[in-house]
């Protein structure tokens, strides 16, 4: 056995077309499923009970279950019924790329929920009574108070939350897309070397990685301006 | 109902689950102690070794945490094993253990950093009163330091104990008949993945609540000295 | 009163303490006899915990000596843990196991360090929480307490282990008014049975009533070291008086 570097620097560039796919994925999931957070939010602390059961039941399953699975009932599970492979989704669910965004984005919209909620709820009390104090309703209590301030207390589970799906993102390979992951797997089909091509993915998921807590601690210094003394 | 003929076989997955999950789970609070003793440690080497090990296992998708583990073994076991014996062709670790080995320094990795924070959590005041009795500092750590920062890692440390019982799906990918592989076998036979898939997920939620409601009650007897306090 | 043909229980010669640059401790030397109470008084920062942090080895002493009870602290004492068992320490900050309850926080010590069974640890513990006036407590959470109970529970914890010696770190400036008294009480009572104390404290009541030797420290330096009455009534330096009028003006 010996490690094989030139398998290494021909394998980078190949992953990298597959790294076009883990952004699209990690994107497109974070915009959806940050979306699908804040409804779910407002349904979840919302005045009308029939609109909080189903988000609690939504938040429920999707923590509690394996993103694997999940992926798996959708893109292998939802085919099973016929007024689905009729409805004007199927081109979409057909698709393995859109069956991972929208497992994805279930996925994130779940946990993203819960972290806003404990935002939400982290807000101080006495400067809402402030705000009441002076006269304000309660929806611009929530508009002017308690959104900017929740938004600065959940970015750092936020920002786990991404780095946590850019991990997850990995899966989509298991249904056939080529993502970095992907292309790694195929690349060590053909020539069984795991510790060169997978430690090459290693590295690349890595400085992905690097990037996104970039991104994260800068997006905390420009909301959290407030917060230096 | 299709389903109930396969019951057994979920059955037995949901066994090979648990014993995954047991596997991993004392690996991992061992690698996340060891770990956050070396990350308080003075020793810069140490730290070093720590943070590296965090980085990495943190940053990188579990399923190719999972994959460089259990084929990465394989290779350098079916190479040594050729050396002696041309013939063999291919020698792995049982992927009960590779996938437990793989899960467990993913979650030590993540429960380093809770114990981390845990330990640091803990009254110093409290070590000094337990030296100033004449307690060693062994009898310290573990009468003293290790209650107070079980409490103080618990909620935290229930998260990854989910996240654990969540990542044992993904050995399924390395051929393990756990549950997810039974919904596979279930699928090709019966062509009904929905179901299949959904029974899979439906034991994955029954694990995940007796965890929660687990956790809940252990924090909350981690609590009780908290309660009624002024 | 002291017995000053013995040796003394605690010898302090020309110690010095440093952290990082700044010197904590400026060539102290202090002798403490058996039975002996010292009340130790000074500005923040003056060096008064640092010294008897010293004496239980706490912190350790960069130059000099410190004997206690017979034996030198330094780093070749093998056993650091057998002579703090003989010295007891109580903190400011009560440092109180707070996942035990009040009974549990004497137990623990005699238990480990003892080896004694739990039905005695518990007799013994049960006998101290009395001394200190509340058995009542015995089964609450230090979070359950007043601050007044806790600091006595933590006296009580350090004489299970039947010290010769009682350290107080500024055992009443984490209290409201209001429990002082019951905790100045305890520390009374102690100083009655002839226990060997040293107790950095700014209770100048105490110290009139109780002390056998008030020492007066600034700048990590012992400025003065007399008996109470000629310390009150005859402050022999400037820097003594100033402090001594500021801290009964109020």
């Amino acid at each position: 056995m010996s490690f094989d570097i030139a398998l290494i620097i021909e394998s980078v560039p190949k992953m990298l077309v597959g790294v076009g796919i883990t952004l699209q994925l990690l994107f497109l999931s974070t915009l959806f499923g940050t979306l699908l957070a804040i409804v779910t939010l407002l349904m979840r602390i919302g005045p009308f009970r029939w609109l909080r059961w189903p988000a609690i039941a939504y938040i429920y399953f999707f923590r509690g279950t394996p993103m694997l699975v999940q992926i798996f009932v959708i893109y292998y599970g939802l085919a099973q019924f016929e007024f689905v492979r009729d409805s004007f989704l199927w081109p979409a669910l057909r698709v393995p790329f859109w069956c991972a965004i929208i497992a994805f984005s279930l996925n994130v919209g779940a946990y993203t929920a819960e972290i806003l909620r404990g935002a939400v709820q982290g807000v101080e009390k006495g400067l809402l009574e402030a705000g009441s104090a002076l006269g304000l309703t309660a929806r611009q209590r929530f508009i002017h108070i308690t959104t900017p301030i929740a938004v600065r207390l959940s970015l750092p589970a936020y920002g786990n939350e991404i780095i946590s799906l850019m991990k997850s993102t990995a899966l989509a390979s298991t249904i056939t897309i080529f993502d970095t992951m992907g292309v790694a797997r195929t690349i060590m089909a053909q020539t069984f070397k795991p510790y060169e091509v997978f430690i090459s993915a290693a590295i690349i998921y890595l400085v992905i990685v690097w990037f996104i807590q970039m991104g994260i601690a800068l997006a905390e210094r420009r909301f959290g301006r407030y917060m230096k003394r | 109902m299709i389903v109930v003929g396969w019951l057994d076989e979920f059955m037995w997955g949901s066994l090979v689950v648990l014993q995954i999950f047991f596997l991993a789970l004392i690996m991992a609070v061992t690698w996340g102690l060891l770990g956050a003793a070396a990350k308080l440690s003075s020793n810069r080497a140490a730290k070093l070794t720590a943070t590296v090990f965090t980085t990495i296992f943190r940053g990188t998708p579990e399923l190719l945490v999972l994959l460089i583990i259990y084929f990465g073994s394989a290779i350098t076991l079916t190479s040594i094993a050729q050396f002696f014996d041309p013939e063999v062709k291919f020698v792995d670790i049982p992927p009960l253990w590779a996938g437990s080995f793989a899960v467990s320094l993913i979650i030590g990795a993540y429960a380093t950093e809770t114990f981390r924070g845990a330990f640091q959590g803990v009254d110093p005041g409290t070590v000094e009163a337990a030296r100033s009795l004449g307690i060693s500092s062994t009898k310290t750590f573990f009468y003293v330091r290790l209650p107070q920062m079980w409490r103080l890692a618990l909620p935290g440390f229930g998260n990854h104990m989910l996240s654990l019982v969540k990542d044992t799906a993904l050995v399924s990918v390395i051929g393990l008949e756990e549950i997810l592989f039974t919904a596979d076998i279930a699928t090709s036979v019966t062509i009904q993945p929905f179901t299949m898939y959904m029974v899979a997920a439906l034991i994955y939620l029954g694990f995940t609540t007796v965890i929660m409601y687990g956790v809940r009650l252990m924090e909350k007897r981690a609590n009780r000295h908290l309660e009624g306090g002024r | 009163m002291a017995q000053t043909e013995q040796d003394p229980i605690i010898r302090l010669k020309n110690v010095d303490k440093f952290f990082g640059d700044f010197q904590a401790l400026k060539k102290v030397n202090l002798e403490v006899f058996k039975g002996q109470k010292v009340v130790v008084c000074g500005p923040s920062g003056s060096g008064k915990s640092t010294m008897i942090r010293c004496i239980n080895r706490l912190e350790s002493h960069d130059g000099g000596r410190i004997l206690v009870n017979g034996i030198e602290l330094n780093d070749s004492l093998r056993n650091i843990d057998a002579v703090r068992s003989e010295v007891g320490m109580v903190f400011q900050q009560f440092n109180l196991f707070p996942h035990l309850t009040a009974v549990g926080n004497l137990m623990l010590a005699p238990r480990l360090v003892r080896k004694k069974s739990k039905a005695e640890a518990r007799e013994i513990a049960m006998r101290y929480l009395e001394r200190v006036h509340i058995p009542e407590q015995a089964d609450k959470y230090p979070v359950q307490l007043s601050g007044g109970q806790q600091q006595r529970v933590a006296i009580a914890r350090a004489l299970c282990m039947n010290p010769e010696i009682m350290l107080f770190d500024e055992p009443t400036s984490a209290l409201d008014p209001e429990m002082i008294h019951e905790v100045l009480d305890v520390m009374v009572e102690l100083a009655n049975e002839g226990m060997t104390m040293i107790c950095v404290t700014h209770e100048m009541g105490f110290a009139r009533s109780v002390a056998d030797l008030t020492v007066f420290m600034d700048a990590g330096e012992i400025v003065e070291a007399k008996p109470p009455q000629e310390f009150f009534e005859n402050p022999e330096h400037e820097r003594t008086r100033l402090f001594l009028s500021q801290i009964l003006s109020h």
